[in-house]
């Protein structure tokens, strides 16, 4: 039953492009466009919970990890001719290196200074890609990111660029859910519940702070480097402090700390805000309207409602067997 | 060679001396209770001795090892074990996954390994949880072990904290106030615990207040005063000396 609908579901998502076609034959590339914003923002809002729903560190650093990745490929790809399939993987490592370098001492703060010192760096990174004309261009942008291209295999339309985030998606839910369950995911949450605890418990908080902080940086750089190659273009405005923001409202929108709710948050975050496109004028307003009527409603996100709606669901079927 | 000892530890708090010089020594098998009024230093020694506070002066030597300074995950893996005087468990985990979270770090597993759930991991993990449910089966908690900690009675969640503790079989068990503010029916049951941890051969360094319980089960007590060492023996003889009496009633 479970497998079926995981088959099921699975089926559902590749053949999107096809159902769009079906279903919205005018607009299905304007469609794929939101889904594929859809699959790449979920990735990266994933990476971003491991670092602050499973160790707690409330960094605000992710847009300089993801920019790392991002202006990596970009600049290696344009300028050095490199081939996506090393340029991608430099811009994974170069994010999770800089994250480790940063993350040293970033975690001798706590609380409220890491945040501060995470932000500092995410504001540092952007000033150097705004100003760095020589190297990154600057508000002239990178232009020209040609598109990915893996031996025969050319990514150039919009649904292979679809499946391509779909792909990155799947890996990186596959990466959180082994790094967040059994015995990484308990000491991931020791350190965060506990860390005087979690030292007793012969856990290293450090280490595990740390492991959370790289491996989420990494991911973003990869994210920030794909993003890049469907995009074309990279401008210093993408590594803005907003992109933080953006991520917090999908992981406490959608439900920290949990697999489903920070893909609904996210999913919720990008598609809301074209979904109301029909009501122009006041697109805005409903949008931070329903944002408000959630945070207050169901304070532990859309994840929370589901839980609840699910097992109201089955306690009237349960009393009556 | 003592299976514990520190020389000469003292810790001061701006000019204040909490620790003062302390020698203490626990021989391997020993079950030793650590007395004395409030503030004479008990929960700070603890604190030095596990690496949560750093010593200004003297030494602390495990298994023959010097372990002065440690970081307190290190000293956890090394074999010291230790309860907190306020009650520590990870509210948000299961009972169970609150023990299995006191044994990872004791098991060999690889990151890849974890990922693809390598039968050797599914192995270890099987094994892990079966000695958390007997060990909370000991401490009669066997039936809750998939309530979330944080939904544990007081006692509970102390009796959970002390199975935590146990999990990792560590050779030297520091226990901080284990009978604080617990019913008497829970302290019985406490103390039926420590005894039979001693049974085993295990060695306990106990903190206590209620004097039924060190007198009890103590085979040897020490006392503190103002971060120094007053007295140490048997219990009957401690609790007779002038010097103790005069720490604990004035003169």
């Amino acid at each position: 039953m479970r497998a079926t609908r995981w088959v099921l579901g699975s089926a559902a998502l590749v053949a999107v492009p096809w159902i769009a076609a079906a279903v919205v034959p005018g607009q299905q590339r304007y469609v794929l466009h939101v889904l594929i914003f859809t699959v790449l923002y979920g990735a990266l809002a994933l990476s971003y919970d491991l670092v602050v729903g499973h160790v707690g560190s409330l960094s605000l650093a992710h847009p300089a990890f993801f920019g790392l990745g991002a202006y990596t490929l970009a600049l290696l790809a344009t300028e050095a001719r490199w081939p996506f399939a090393f340029a991608l993987p430099a811009g994974i490592a170069l994010a999770a290196v800089v994250a480790l370098a940063v993350g040293v001492p970033m975690f001798r703060l706590t609380e409220h200074s890491f945040a501060m010192g995470t932000l500092g760096f995410a504001i540092a990174t952007q000033v150097v890609a705004t100003n760095w004309v020589d190297f990154t261009h600057g508000p002239l942008c990178v232009t020209g990111i040609p598109k990915p291209q893996v031996g025969a295999l050319r990514i150039a339309t919009l649904p292979a660029f679809y499946w391509m985030g779909l792909g990155a998606l799947a890996l990186v839910a596959l990466l959180y859910r082994g790094l967040t369950t059994f015995r990484l995911g308990r000491a991931f949450h020791a350190v965060r519940d506990n860390e005087t605890l979690a030292a007793a418990a012969s856990i290293d908080p450090l280490r595990y702070r740390m492991l959370a902080f790289v491996i989420g940086g990494g991911v973003a750089g990869g994210i920030g480097a794909l993003y890049v190659s469907y995009v074309g273009v990279l401008c210093p405005g993408e590594l803005t402090v907003s992109l933080s923001v953006n991520l917090l409202v999908m992981v406490f929108l959608g439900g920290v700390g949990s697999l489903r709710g920070v893909l609904v948050g996210a999913a919720a975050f990008t598609a809301l805000p074209e979904i109301l496109r029909m009501a122009p004028t006041w697109r805005m307003v409903i949008y931070g309207l329903l944002l408000l009527v959630i945070v207050i409603r169901a304070p532990d996100g859309l994840e929370g409602l589901m839980r609840r709606a699910s097992s109201r669901r089955r306690r009237p079927a349960s009393s009556g067997a | 060679m003592a299976l514990f000892e520190t020389r000469g530890l003292t810790k001061r708090f701006l000019g204040v001396t909490a620790v003062d010089a302390v020698d203490l020594t626990v021989e391997a098998g020993e079950l030793v209770s650590l007395i004395g009024p409030n503030g004479s230093g008990k929960t700070t020694l603890f604190n030095c001795v596990t690496g949560y506070l750093a010593p200004d002066e003297g030494r602390v030597t495990f298994q023959g090892r010097d372990v002065t300074g440690v970081a307190a995950h290190r000293i956890a893996r090394l074999g010291i074990g230790r309860t907190f005087q306020l009650v520590s468990v990870f509210p948000r985990l299961s009972a169970l996954e609150n023990l299995l979270t006191f044994l990872q770090q004791h098991q060999e597993e690889s990151l890849v390994g974890r990922l693809v759930r390598a039968p050797r991991v599914r192995r270890l993990e099987a094994a892990a949880v079966e000695r958390a449910r007997s060990l909370l089966d000991s401490v009669g908690l066997g039936a809750r072990a998939e309530a979330p900690a944080g939904t544990l009675s007081y006692g509970q969640r102390k009796l959970l904290a002390f199975a935590a503790a146990l999990m990792p079989d560590p050779d030297l068990l520091l226990l901080d106030e284990p009978a604080a503010a617990v019913n008497p029916t829970m302290i019985e049951q406490m103390k039926a615990q420590i005894r039979a941890l001693h049974r085993q051969g295990k060695t306990v360094l106990l903190v206590e207040h209620n004097m039924d319980v060190v007198m009890d089960i103590s085979q040897r007590v020490i006392v503190l005063d103002h971060g120094q060492k007053i007295a140490e023996g048997p219990p009957e003889v401690v609790r007779r000396d002038p010097k103790v009496v005069e720490a604990y009633f004035g003169r």
